[in-house]
């Protein structure tokens, strides 16, 4: 019994170290991602992108009187339950300003709904995309840096007639991400004229969907519209289409933009034959160009690229929670969402990614400020959602891809 | 002064969890632990639940079925009487299935049941889940709402715990401890074993479909992820392990004990880690880095190249989930029959234990 | 109709002796310690990876080409795994050989945990392909149309397949094997060395899965957690094959894996019979159906 007390003991204080951890000039903000989980693979460079955007606010004079920004990160596994359990380890325990995240739809659907909003702490996800989070109650606490589905089906949609695509068949992988931005560009095609020769979900993860796509190809469809992330099941499926000449040609959305796809198919198989939509990714952007300037030699050893899926909007996302702390001037979360409201959008100075110091020295000077973002201007409408802007990404001549903003 | 008050709205929601699993556990103990009833469906039956209350209680959404705006005690009622049929067609079929054949059957059953929830758009919405579900108390102020939460979850517990107990030392307690003990002999006196197994596995689901119902209210949102086998069948048999099966007491505290655990985890790994571990593996990395292609090795151990810190940090979420599967084996190891063993009625442990025990466990 | 032949017939063998190998494993194991080994799925994977390893080891990488380096390296990844593998027996299976069957199973769920983390720290969550680039097919009679790694893959798994029986039925370890399935305590008492047994269930075994996880790794996707998207495939195999039988597992993953395809097919009107979405399902239905009505397995299995 007394060894069972002892350890309960020393249990007690690992917990106090842990929860002491933060010191009095650390002002900590909570992150909330799917670190571990079935896309693991693409929430790693969206960490490390909200990791940049802290670094940068440390380096150049940190938060309000020299504080460090300091990231709490939890891991919301892509699970409702986790992102409940995360989020509440962020607001309760380590005491967060505001929280980023969490990186599923799922995941942040209950966090917010069950932790967030009724504790009336502020989040802005860098990567959920449900339609449903706009429709959320929310007493304007939760934003987010990532377009609702609802506009890059419709992009991809116009996208494709423009290509000349009339007739696809489309594949879409049965889960919160895919299914939702699948639907849309069902709807949005059809709506432009175009025609659905056939459209069938896939369950991810599986070694081969060679029979789902034969019986797709069937419909005389010029191309295949792909909805699925990379590394569950679109890498497989554009394998499986071209080395079985059943799809030649291409349409997808940002869960399958990732270098790993040239990679592992080759740049000559996909030159000319397949378009990926993305949100953000504007090259010719100055606000991009110095986030993608700061983030690509940062993590080049760790693999991740600055155009990695959603990694600008985790560098986005966190750097305006710290310009929102910095606005309000203390660590209220109440003060929040208003002062995230003011810098996020105009009228004031442009502020761009990196540019923390100018950033510090004109809200110091009582002057209005404006961010302009990596992914875009990230003014949130009443809903706390942005319009985004999208590129499209092409193979072109060399091994990478040819990104062009979609006017 | 707020840091205190951040930990006990953190306790309330560890209890709150914690007694959601004690409630999935409980389930699970009619069916194992005084049954026999190796059922690896946990799953299924807590997925019923969620999904049934969520959308007999959501708002009308053009997404899913639903609009029927009840209140959350007749959506969690019906979603229990709605498992009843479920788990009697299910043991009908598979209750005369010996041990690991039973599990691995009703494995695939629940694996089956998520499938249908996450295919099935029109009634579930698939993937994307069920938003809005009403939370009880959720127009209360902080930290009332909360505290009535956790309470409502602590007093089913209770209430669980004390009727389970009852129906323990009943007769009808003692013909299920008669049955897993020595089958034969209850056979021999006249009883009809297939029935009283299939009334406690249908208990046991029932119940595991009021967990599911809670979790649902708690969370405010179902998707199919959450009935996932790993969180939703795995975990909950590993704290029955932990806790004692067999024993009441044990699985709540089995319960509470692992979530704890897997809650807290994160918060203290990366500190129960020294740092000084990444500088030890370090140069063994760098040497091998001379003459070794970078391609395979994904990270390099080496301190994150943005913010200086070790890069132990970032894989502190695996090495958690490490952590956890070690914990468990230490359990295993220490405690085999759990941290609070079986407490065998009267009645029977006059049997020779050890040859009961032994009959129990060799799968022949 | 040739559709049929290329791509559900064809892709359905070549998953399905991938489920085979996998399901052998399963089932020897369940014959031998009789327990349902929930970390073989996580066994694959790691022996995919350390395969993967020593091909960038090898000295001669970048020079032969990658199905020589494969020769190479997967049986010296198949010894490596199956060393970890009797590490991890005596550490935290063998303390429970005369536990309740539960315990066991409870420390190879733990087990898997700790393998799929231990793979996320080395190597990282990320992507990662053992082939790259689009390979043509070769095509037969104009018509059928198969590509060379999924001939490679049918051949080695026949291969394979080949040595397990020459293994079980010709070698003295191989008999000993099938009479301690049969009967644990009589082969105790005609003196076979069960320890030694139970090493070699597991060294076989996890060959096996090794070779399963680098074909998966060939046909598909390289990532943590491969393995244990196909174990409950796996298992269904072992089941439909009559678990505790070797013979009949292989027979069990080719039944299942070309189920699985068939599935989909389009057999009436143009529309895959079933939704995709339910494809995953096919083999667990199977399953059940198998236990409920034939509980034996397609061939004489054991009811333990």
């Amino acid at each position: 019994m007394l060894k069972t007390v002892k350890q309960v003991m020393l249990a007690g204080s690992m917990l106090a170290v842990a929860m002491t951890a933060a010191s009095a000039d650390d002002i900590v903000v909570g992150s909330a991602a799917g670190i571990t989980g079935p896309i693991a693979e693409l929430v790693a460079p969206i960490v490390a992108g909200r990791e940049l955007a802290a670094k940068h606010v440390n380096e150049q004079g940190g938060l309000l009187d020299g504080d460090t920004l300091v990231l709490a990160h939890a891991d919301s596994q892509c699970d409702p339950t986790a992102g409940v359990d995360a989020g509440n380890k962020l607001v309760n325990i380590e005491q967060s300003v505001a929280i980023i995240g969490a990186s599923c739809s799922g995941a942040t659907n209950g966090m917010v709904q069950s932790v967030t909003i009724p504790a009336g702490v502020m989040s802005i996800s860098d990567s959920a995309t449900a339609p449903s989070i706009t429709e959320l109650d929310d007493n304007d606490l939760v934003f987010r840096v990532a377009a609702s589905d609802a506009y890059q089906g419709v992009a991809l949609a116009q996208l494709a007639i423009n290509a000349g695509y009339t007739k696809l068949a489309m594949t879409f992988s049965n889960d919160d991400y895919n299914a939702g931005i699948a639907s849309v560009f069902e709807q949005a095609f059809k709506d432009l004229g175009g025609e659905i020769t056939g459209s069938q979900m896939h369950e991810p993860e599986k070694q081969s969907y060679r029979s789902e796509l034969s019986t797709l190809s069937g419909g005389g469809a010029e191309g295949l519209a792909l909805f699925a992330y990379y590394g569950s099941s679109g890498i497989t499926i554009v394998r499986n289409s071209l080395e079985n000449g059943l799809f030649g040609k291409f349409l997808a959305a940002d869960g399958m933009f990732d270098t790993s796809v040239i990679e592992q198919i080759g740049a000559d198989a996909l030159r000319g034959n397949i378009m990926i939509t993305q949100a953000a990714s504007d090259d010719a952007n100055v606000s991009y160009q110095a986030y993608a300037a700061a983030y690509g030699p940062a993590y080049e050893s760790q693999g991740y690229a600055a155009s990695a899926p959603y990694a600008a909007h985790g560098y986005d996302a966190a750097f305006l929670v710290a310009l929102a702390i910095e606005k309000a001037g203390s660590t209220d979360r109440a003060a929040m969402s208003a002062a995230l409201r003011e810098v996020a959008s105009g009228p004031g100075t442009v502020i761009r990614p990196g540019e923390w110091a100018k950033a510090k020295a004109a809200i110091a000077a009582g002057e209005d400020i404006n961010y302009e973002g990596a992914v875009g201007n990230n003014d949130f409408d009443a809903n706390g959602d942005v319009t985004g802007m999208f590129s499209v990404n092409t193979v072109g001549d060399g091994e990478g891809y040819t990104t062009d903003l979609i006017r | 002064m707020e840091q205190l008050y951040g930990y006990f709205l953190y306790s309330l929601s560890l209890l709150t969890f914690g007694g959601i699993y004690a409630i999935l556990c409980l389930g699970l103990n009619i069916q194992w632990g005084f049954t026999g009833l190796f059922n690896a469906g946990v799953a299924g039956f807590f997925a019923i639940g969620a999904y049934v209350s969520a959308i007999l209680t959501a708002p009308e959404s053009p997404r899913h079925l639903g609009g029927y705006d009840l209140p959350i005690p007749v959506g969690v009622f019906i979603a229990m009487v709605v498992c009843v049929p479920v788990a009697w067609a299910i043991g009908r079929v598979c209750i005369r299935l010996r041990s690991d054949y039973l599990a691995i059957a009703t494995l695939g059953i629940a694996e089956i049941i998520r499938l249908v929830f996450k295919n099935e758009l029109w009634a579930t919405n698939g993937a994307r889940g069920v938003s809005f579900v009403p939370k009880p108390f959720e127009a209360w102020d902080s930290p009332w709402d909360q505290i009535a939460m956790a309470l409502v979850v602590l007093v089913i517990v209770a209430l669980l715990y004390i009727a389970i107990e009852l129906a323990r030392t009943s007769p009808w307690g003692r013909l299920m401890a008669a049955i897993r003990e020595d089958e034969p002999a209850a056979l021999a006196a006249g009883k009809n074993v297939e029935r009283f197994r299939l009334e406690a596995f249908v208990i046991g689901a029932v119940v595991m479909a009021l967990g599911g119902a809670m979790m649902a209210h708690y969370i405010k949102f179902v998707d199919p992820k959450m009935a996932e086998p790993l969180k939703a069948t795995f975990l909950v048999w590993v704290m029955l392990i932990a806790g004692g099966s067999g024993n009441n007491k044990g699985a709540i505290l089995g319960a509470m004990l692992l979530w704890f655990i897997w809650s807290i985890t994160e918060t203290i790994a990366p500190i129960i880690i020294p740092d000084s571990f990444a500088h030890v593996v370090y140069p063994f990395h760098l040497v091998a880095s001379w003459f070794l292609p970078e391609a395979w090795m994904a990270t390099p151990i080496a301190p994150d190249p943005v913010t200086g810190l070790d890069s132990w940090d970032s894989k502190a979420p695996f090495l958690r989930v490490f952590l956890i599967g070690l914990a468990l084996q230490i359990v295993l190891q220490k405690f085999s029959s759990g941290i609070l063993p079986e407490q065998r009625l009267q009645s029977l442990a006059d049997t020779d234990d050890a040859s009961a025990r032994a009959a129990r466990s060799s799968p022949s | 109709m040739i559709d049929l032949l290329n791509f559900h017939i064809i892709p359905g063998l070549v998953l399905g002796s991938i489920y085979a190998l996998g399901a052998i494993g399963v089932s020897l194991v369940f014959g031998i310690l009789r327990f349902a080994n929930f970390a073989h799925g996580d066994t694959m994977t790691l022996g995919t990876y350390i395969t993967y390893t020593f091909i960038h080891l090898t000295p001669l990488y970048g020079i032969v080409a990658l199905p020589l380096a494969l020769l190479i390296a997967v049986p010296a990844a198949m010894i490596a795994t199956g060393l970890i593998v009797l590490i991890i027996d005596r550490l935290f299976y063998r303390p429970f050989r005369n536990s309740p069957v539960i315990i066991v199973v409870i420390a190879s769920f733990g087990m898997m945990l700790m393998i799929r983390s231990s793979i996320e720290m080395i190597w990282g969550p990320q992507l990662k392909a053992m082939i790259t680039g689009i390979q043509p097919p070769w095509f037969f009679f104009d018509t059928i149309r198969v590509l060379p790694k999924h001939v490679a893959i049918l051949i080695a798994a026949l291969v394979l397949m080949g040595i397990i029986h020459y293994l079980l039925s010709h070698t003295k370890i191989g008999k000993a094997m099938r009479a301690m399935a049969d009967s644990p305590d009589l082969a105790r008492v005609t003196g076979i060395d069960t320890e030694r047994v139970v090493k070699a269930t597991w060294m076989i075994g996890t060959a096996l899965a090794v070779a399963a996880g680098v074909f998966l790794a060939l046909d598909g996707q390289m990532k943590p957690l491969m393995g244990f998207s196909v174990l409950l495939a796996v298992f269904a195999s072992a089941i439909l094959g009559g678990i505790g039988r070797p013979y009949g597992a292989m027979a069990g993953g080719l039944v299942i894996g070309v189920a699985e395809e068939l599935s989909t097919y389009p057999w009436i009107g143009d529309g895959p019979l079933l939704s995709p979405g339910y494809k995953a399902g096919v083999s667990f239905a199977i399953m059940v159906a198998m236990l409920i009505w034939r509980p034996n397995g397609l061939f004489k299995g054991k009811v333990f």
